[in-house]
């Protein structure tokens, strides 16, 4: 099987062509995040409530709270900008 | 744990929670959706007829975007049983066993058995993985036939009755007046 040069990620044509006038791909995935950060953060505030309320006593309360938020970060980071903090070296 | 108040000579003697393999099993979903994007572009150059698609090349800005979000919502997720997991305890005083099921977020139901109605204690290990880690149930039976207090899952079942059969004969115990 001969080799495939490599080419850039393109996302299917038919996928932005129904868009509304005025909204551009640009402005869609803007508001796509939006959208997901809101939900982390929010599903996230309610875990570490649990966390604090219940667990507060738990040695592992804070790590755990600690690791999901630096992993989180650098998911973020690496979604908005290419550079995931300490996790550059894991991803593509 | 502040769901329950401890009586001024009742000390925690044991925290349990299910067994750490349960809870990986549980993980398990998890790790394979963050693999997937990962492994996909790997496993699609061995299907000829659509090994040059090039959907799974990450290194435009729209495309780190879906990645970043995709592992986002998988690790927040994993996050999330973890939390579970950690949440749903056993804990054994020296007077009664709370058990402490966290459903789902804001979904807790916290029970109490107290020592001194516990009849009966039975574990229960099937299988081979089981017999083999040591995983299994407790029953613990009270005096009212219905009243049943099940424990799934826990690590070493026969060591955690051995330790409520202890504190429940400790209970009992005639003071010799």
């Amino acid at each position: 099987m001969p080799d495939q040069p490599l080419q850039a990620f393109s996302p299917p044509s038919s996928l932005f062509s129904s868009l509304p006038a005025g909204l551009s791909e640009g402005v869609l995935v803007t508001w796509v995040l939006y959208a997901v950060f809101a939900f982390w953060a929010l599903y996230t505030f309610v875990a570490i409530y649990h966390w604090l309320k219940y667990s507060h006593a738990s040695w592992l309360a804070f790590p755990a709270i600690a690791i999901h938020l630096a992993v989180s970060f650098a998911l973020i980071m690496y979604a908005l900008s290419g550079q995931a903090l300490f996790l550059t070296r894991y991803l593509p | 744990m502040k769901e329950f108040e401890l009586e001024p000579s009742e000390h925690v003697v044991i925290e349990a929670r299910k067994h750490w393999l349960l809870f990986l099993g549980e993980l398990l979903p998890y790790a394979i959706l963050a693999v997937i994007p990962f492994a996909l572009p790997k496993l699609i150059t061995l299907v000829p007829s659509i090994a040059s698609t090039t959907f799974f090349e990450y290194h435009t800005p729209l495309s780190r975007a879906m990645l970043g979000v995709y592992l986002l919502i998988t690790w927040t997720s994993a996050w999330g049983t973890f939390t579970h997991y950690f949440l749903d305890a056993w804990v054994l005083t020296n007077q009664r066993i709370v058990n402490i099921k966290q459903r789902k977020f804001f979904s807790r139901e916290v029970s109490g058995l107290f020592l001194s109605r516990v009849q009966d204690v039975t574990t229960e290990v099937n299988g081979v993985l089981s017999s083999l880690l040591g995983i299994g149930d407790i029953k613990v039976q009270t005096a009212a036939e219905d009243v049943e207090f099940v424990m799934r899952g826990i690590p070493h079942p026969e060591v955690m009755r051995d330790v409520i059969l202890k504190y429940v004969s400790v209970k009992t115990e005639p003071t010799g007046v």
